[in-house]
């Protein structure tokens, strides 16, 4: 009952950080140089068609009028049409979203499991060479700047040894066949995502088990440990069942914490690798000035953001029964 | 235990240590981190980096062929690599990389500094206030940092830049320094309830000291050293988003930094063909992030005693 409560605050809240997010980018719009008219609507469109447009987001009409119209448009889907594609921009960034989404939190997942199971190994060994070298590996993981790591995965174990494919989603040859089954596809999709998978893998899983170790050795220290070694319980139960589960929930605030941080990484993997998400499509729509792109799959990745957090909130309340709103 | 030089000098005589009680305590301070050896590491690799960066002021004046933006070598129009002349190679139309390189350190210790500077700075005063007044003011500020820090700094850059178009370096770090004070400001904040609780403020408070003052003259110098360490870790975050942003392409076209090497490197389709290209400037962008990490971590503990006796990455 209670959790059912927080969230609806939580939800409450997020709205409101939406709406403000919405009157910012929609003021900065306007106070950036240059018409919003010209920045809205594609120049090769048909004057008539142009006029249509500009009808439908207001863009003929005093500011404060432009605003509620900017609202309706927001909340009715529409978000003009991206100049690239030439297809209503709604319609191509809720296509990008699945694949950020599957990229995004199966390299989080994993990497938050492996972060914390190799976290606890380190933390159990202490000082010893085992020690050492995880932490070694976990700090170079943490601290290496993400998009040449991307490319060095890429001339690697792309190009030199040629395991896996430059870029891109899947292979067109696979998908155009009709006598592919669906299995043979979904391998194709698996062989395409490993290289940028590994690659934000590698990034979150330093800083989780960075995270995992100290905290652990933080909670080894508690009395409740003491007591379950005077009691002689296995030195494993004490790590794995006593100890283990309570450190591990820095690491599900640090998950928390750092979603924008791995959102930027997100972007920047998707983008070297081509992987068709909603990170490239920003960056592909900045560079290209496709406005309309670029604005939605902002507020989009913003919405995206604040409900992973939601998540992450939840899921640590359901974790720690110490915790309840 | 502690037992080197710098300590004796303050412990035996004790007189260095009473007439100038703040070199005392910078020598205690240097003593603890001198011990931990991964700050001496992350010195040692900042040291490195700071050369380099004085280096580039002058490489061009050996050469103006050896100018990291303009210089071409007119004997070369292509990506070579490594030789004597150019000890690194050369980038695609005959640009030296290792002063490109030189240059880059200079960018990314300018960029990180600056920026993380400024963002301590915003960050100390809004957590000392927010912590201070409490109530609304308190509610308010830390609402504004829960926004500001849900939002993924690059991406919002990126969405700035192509609104009002092409940034130039010092844009960049202003924006990176607003966005990223909100992590700090907690801690200050938290740091500042704390010490809100201790006599010598309820002191102050009594004697009719105004609240500016009690602000900065009685809380800022207790939350200064915790400032301090975050700014270290600040340090890094800054030279990342700079160096994301020119790998992106929308760095400052007039400037040289690792992050523009390496999109040349990538958007130029030198990747393949050029190591000596594609290599440096990724690793030097690690390793001062490296550097600034592990220093973080060293000054960590001599700010916070209780991980003094472990707690350390070895």
């Amino acid at each position: 009952m209670e959790i059912r409560r927080f969230i609806l605050k939580r939800l409450i809240e997020i709205c409101i950080i939406f709406f403000v997010i919405l009157t910012v980018l929609f003021l900065l719009f306007h106070l950036s140089p240059g018409d919003p008219v010209t920045k809205m609507v594609d120049p090769t469109m048909t004057p008539e068609d142009a006029e249509h447009l500009i009808d439908q987001l207001g863009l003929n009409q005093p500011l404060w009028l432009q605003y509620i119209y900017y609202l309706k448009n927001f909340f009715s889907g529409n978000f003009g049409t991206s100049f690239h594609y030439g297809e209503p921009v709604f319609a191509v960034i809720l296509n990008r979203l699945p694949n950020t989404i599957v990229l995004f939190t199966t390299a989080i997942i994993l990497s938050a499991f492996v972060g914390i199971f190799f976290g606890k190994i380190a933390s159990w060994h202490k000082g010893k060479q085992t020690d050492t070298w995880i932490t070694l590996g976990a700090l170079i993981c943490h601290t290496i700047f993400l998009p040449w790591l991307a490319l060095l995965m890429i001339w690697v174990f792309a190009f030199k040894v040629g395991w896996f494919p430059l870029n891109g989603m899947i292979s067109p040859e696979v998908w155009t066949n009709p006598s592919a089954g669906l299995w043979h596809k979904l391998l194709d999709v698996i062989h395409h995502m490993i290289l940028p998978l590994a690659t934000l893998f590698c990034i979150h899983f330093g800083s989780y088990l960075l995270i995992m170790r100290s905290s652990m050795l933080d909670t080894l220290k508690e009395d409740y440990i003491l007591t379950a070694r005077a009691k002689g319980l296995d030195e494993k139960v004490i790590r794995n069942r006593h100890a283990a589960p309570n450190a591990a929930l820095p690491v599900v605030t640090s998950v928390g914490l750092s979603l924008a941080f791995s959102i930027n990484g997100g972007a920047l993997t998707e983008t070297v690798f081509s992987w068709p998400g909603i990170g490239r499509e920003l960056v592909f729509a900045v560079s290209n000035n496709d406005y309309p792109l670029a604005m939605a799959s902002f507020l989009l990745i913003a919405i995206v953001v604040l409900l992973a957090n939601l998540v992450v909130d939840v899921l640590y309340a359901y974790l720690d029964p110490r915790i309840r709103y | 235990m502690v037992t080197n030089k710098s300590m004796q000098l303050f412990n035996g005589s004790g007189r260095l240590y009473k007439r100038y009680p703040m070199i005392g305590r910078f020598l205690e301070n240097w003593s603890v981190f001198n011990e931990s050896l991964i700050g001496r590491i992350g010195l040692v690799l900042l040291a490195v980096f700071a050369l380099m960066a004085l280096f580039s002021f002058f490489t061009p004046m050996i050469d103006p062929m050896y100018h990291p933006m303009t210089g071409v070598d007119p004997q070369i129009s292509n990506s070579t690599g490594p030789s004597w002349r150019h000890w690194l190679g050369t980038d695609f139309i005959g640009r030296d990389i290792l002063c490109q390189l030189l240059a880059g350190a200079r960018i990314a210790f300018m960029v990180g500094i600056s920026a993380a500077f400024m963002s301590i700075v915003l960050g100390t005063i809004i957590g000392m206030i927010a912590g201070y007044a409490g109530h609304i003011v308190d509610t308010l500020l830390m609402r504004l940092a829960d926004m500001i820090m849900v939002m993924p700094t690059l991406l919002v850059v990126l969405i700035l830049s192509s609104l009002f178009g092409q940034l130039n370096i010092w844009t960049i770090v202003l924006l990176i320094a607003l966005f990223r004070w909100p992590g700090v400001s907690r801690v200050i904040r938290a740091q500042t309830l704390s010490l809100k609780q201790r006599p010598f403020i309820e002191a102050a408070k009594v004697t009719g000291v105004s609240h500016f003052r009690i602000i900065f003259r009685h809380i800022m110098p207790n939350v200064l050293p915790l400032s301090l360490l975050y700014m270290t870790f600040r340090v890094t975050s800054a030279i990342i988003i700079e160096a994301a942003l020119a790998f992106l392409g929308f760095g400052d076209p007039g400037t040289v930094s690792w992050g523009m090497m390496l999109q040349w490197v990538w958007k130029t389709g030198h990747m393949f063909q050029a190591p000596y290209w594609l290599l440096p400037p990724g690793i030097c962008i690690s390793l001062l992030t490296l550097s600034f990490y592990m220093l973080g971590r060293a000054m960590e503990e001599v700010i916070d005693p209780r991980l003094r006796e472990e707690g350390e990455i070895e």
